[in-house]
């Protein structure tokens, strides 16, 4: 009968595993100092910067165990349990550590509805990994999001992060984990308006790095 | 005639079409940043404000609330008191995609914009809250806004006129809530992202407590357009109770899904053919007028609809951000609003009980008609949760779950009667 409550207890990440950062590497450089010091003077309190600074860290670290959150902490003289508050809230900083790539694929309701749900069967196969894990070589973890904000481009997704890929087809996706593998970095893509193509003949930024036109959704197989 | 009025021939003017906008010498060269000039050496900050009033212009963060009005509760200036703007450029709504394409191609008409709205309430500096997932745009803004620095158009004695604002910006990491007001003011505070009660309200006591006003990137881009050519000429723009230009994000089952830009009191109908109607010579079955939270419309229910809060109201669903997804016949509603519902309860802040356990139920209580093991029951039970929710929380979250969950099951109640078993108790137990 209870067979339907689904959802599980959400598993908080032990607060003081062992550590994956020795002392001497759990340090900010002098330019790094020099960042926060930046961040902190645009604030009028610290607090305000901990999220930049957090930021900072996953760049620096890849992700943030306890022990890194510590460091942001003692950075800001905050007091830690504040720091791991705010980046236990946001889904964006990652509470273990994750693949080279980190896959977005969104299935929101503009996406599930244009395919983002078969992008993510796809990727699963492909990859060999279920959605919300990493591959076993540790190159690709694969994530079901929220809408990104591009919805018109469905299905699309997001890599680590960063760039956007949209419009995806099995091509795409295929020539997309290619050029991951072989270690190339993703262009950011500048996506068409309508109008512009109407009235300019396509894209209106002259130095975008690569133009998506809109595309005519895919018919979704599944939805969810 | 519609009240969007000789829509064929509109020459837009959020995205002109002009090549290579987002630089700002090109900006510049097309009469950019004259509007401020203007503001800062002729006029007075009220008389800013009530030139807004005049435009009759509404926030397009969602609330459509009017943005002079808004920018009037500011309370009078205090020495030693600052007082700050904050730019909502969170767009987490799903099926909203305009802010981001805005800020891509005429990020200057939004900086423009804040410094318009900086003097009009004499503010210290305005935080522009962008998500996290627009990192790349984050990026680009950050290197306009260093130009903008360097051309002495932010920062301390604006074109040297005495007036001071800076210009900085937040990122954020990944959460839907954010978007509303009091909770974006949590955030930028370095804290879990809840949001506050109301009163106070933020003109009153915002960021670290001081006088705060909370816009869209959108509103705030409009005021360029409405110092430049007059509160009077944007009220004639589309429809009188809502004028002014929008950003149509149109998604879902069209032909050519994209932004659009057209005036207010659009019919739907026309914009459904300017995007090249249904994919597939499909027919429409649904239309979510204006992003996840506001109530869904059955395709009979959009003739003669147009886009603006008065004519969405009396349909029965809300403008919110103009975000539109059309859905085609073969559309499961009960797939849609499992989503919808699924987000929801991922979003949630988890600080009101109603709220958090109620997004909760509604999830799995539609997983569960979805999956066939439902009851009828369940309907009603659902449309009593929706009354339990609406209004009882801290922020509208609840209220934006509550809405699509209720319309969507009274709209297309036989999708949902057809997945569930007759009988009120499980029979196969
Ligand atoms: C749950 C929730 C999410 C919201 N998300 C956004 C958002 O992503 N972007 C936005 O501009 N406004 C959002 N809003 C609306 C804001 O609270 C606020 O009304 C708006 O930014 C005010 O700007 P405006 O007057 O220019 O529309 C959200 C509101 C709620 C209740
Ligand atoms: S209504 Fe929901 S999202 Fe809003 S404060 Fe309450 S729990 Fe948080
Ligand atoms: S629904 Fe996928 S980007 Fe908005």
């Amino acid at each position: 009968m209870a067979d339907f409550i689904r959802n599980p207890v959400v598993a908080l990440p032990d607060s003081n595993p062992e550590a994956h950062f020795s002392e001497e590497e759990l340090v900010f450089t002098p330019e790094e100092k020099a960042k926060i010091a930046e961040y902190v003077t645009q604030y009028p309190t610290p607090d305000g910067a901990v999220m930049w600074v957090l930021w900072l860290a996953q760049e620096k670290f890849g992700f943030l165990p306890p022990e890194v959150m510590r460091l942001v902490a003692t950075e800001l003289s905050l007091p830690y349990a504040q720091v791991y508050g705010v980046a236990t809230f946001y889904t964006q900083y990652y509470k273990e550590k994750k693949g080279t790539y980190v896959l977005d694929v969104c299935t929101c309701f503009s996406c599930q509805f244009c395919g983002g749900y078969d992008t993510l069967a796809y990727l699963e196969e492909k990859l060999g990994v279920m959605r919300g894990h990493t591959t076993p070589c540790g190159r690709f973890t694969l994530r079901e999001a929220e809408c990104l904000g591009a919805c018109g481009s469905a299905p699309m997704m997001q890599v680590s992060n960063g760039p956007y890929a949209y419009n995806l087809t099995p091509e795409k996706i295929d020539a997309l984990v290619d050029a991951m593998e072989a270690g190339q970095p993703l262009p950011f893509i500048s996506v068409t308006l309508p109008q512009d193509e109407d009235e300019m003949g396509g894209n209106r930024r002259t130095d975008a790095e690569a133009v998506e036109r809109y595309a005519v959704p895919p018919v979704a197989k599944r939805t969810q | 005639m519609t009240k969007a009025g000789d829509w064929q021939s509109y020459k837009r003017v959020l995205l002109p079409p002009v090549k290579d906008l987002h630089h700002l010498d090109v900006y510049r060269a097309g009469g950019g940043y004259e509007a401020l000039r203007a503001v800062l050496s002729d006029w007075k900050p009220d008389e800013v404000t009530e030139e807004v009033k005049r435009s009759g212009l509404r926030g397009r963060g969602g609330a459509g609330f009017p943005t002079g009005l808004k920018w009037s509760f500011m309370p009078p200036v205090k020495p030693d008191v600052p007082r700050y703007l904050c730019c909502n450029a969170d767009e987490s709504e799903p099926g909203t995609f305009k802010d981001r394409q805005l800020m891509e191609y005429n990020p200057h008409l939004m900086f423009e914009g804040i410094l318009i709205a900086g003097y009009a309430m004499s503010l210290k500096a305005c935080y522009l809250y962008v998500r996290g997932e627009f990192a790349n745009w984050i990026t680009l803004l950050q290197d306009e806004l260093s130009k903008l620095y360097d051309a002495k158009l932010a920062g301390s004695n604006i074109l040297g006129t005495g007036f001071s604002m800076d210009i900085i910006m937040h990122k954020g990491a990944g959460a839907y809530i954010c978007g509303e007001e009091t909770s974006l003011m949590e955030s930028l505070e370095g804290k879990r992202a809840y949001p506050r009660i109301k009163p106070p309200f933020p003109a009153q006591s915002g960021i670290w407590g001081y006088p705060t006003t909370i816009n869209n990137v959108e509103t705030l881009a409009c005021a360029p357009l409405i110092i430049n050519r007059g509160g009077d000429w944007f009220a004639g723009v589309g429809a009188k109770k809502h004028p002014g230009p929008v950003l149509y994000g149109i998604s879902g089952h069209v032909n050519r899904p994209g932004v659009y830009e057209y005036p207010t009191g659009m019919l739907i109908t026309d914009l459904l053919d300017i995007a090249g109607g249904i994919r597939g010579n499909k027919k429409l079955k649904a239309l979510v007028p204006g992003g996840a939270s506001v109530p869904v419309l059955r395709a009979d229910m959009i003739d003669g609809v147009t886009m603006d809060v008065e004519s969405l109201h009396e349909a029965g669903s809300m403008m919110g951000t103009a975000g539109m997804l059309f859905l085609d016949e073969d559309t499961d509603m009960v797939a849609f609003l499992r989503r919808v519902a699924r987000f929801y309860h991922h979003e949630s802040c988890g600080q009101c009980t109603p709220c958090r356990e109620g997004t909760g139920w509604m999830e799995n209580l539609i997983t569960r008609i979805d999956d066939g093991e439902g009851n009828l029951r369940d309907l009603d039970l659902l449309l009593d949760l929706c009354d339990q929710m609406e209004g009882r929380t801290v922020c509208a979250l609840a209220d934006a779950a509550a809405w699509p969950v209720r319309n969507t099951i009274k709209r297309f109640r036989g999708d949902f009667e057809r997945r569930c078993r007759p009988s009120a108790w499980a029979v196969n137990a």
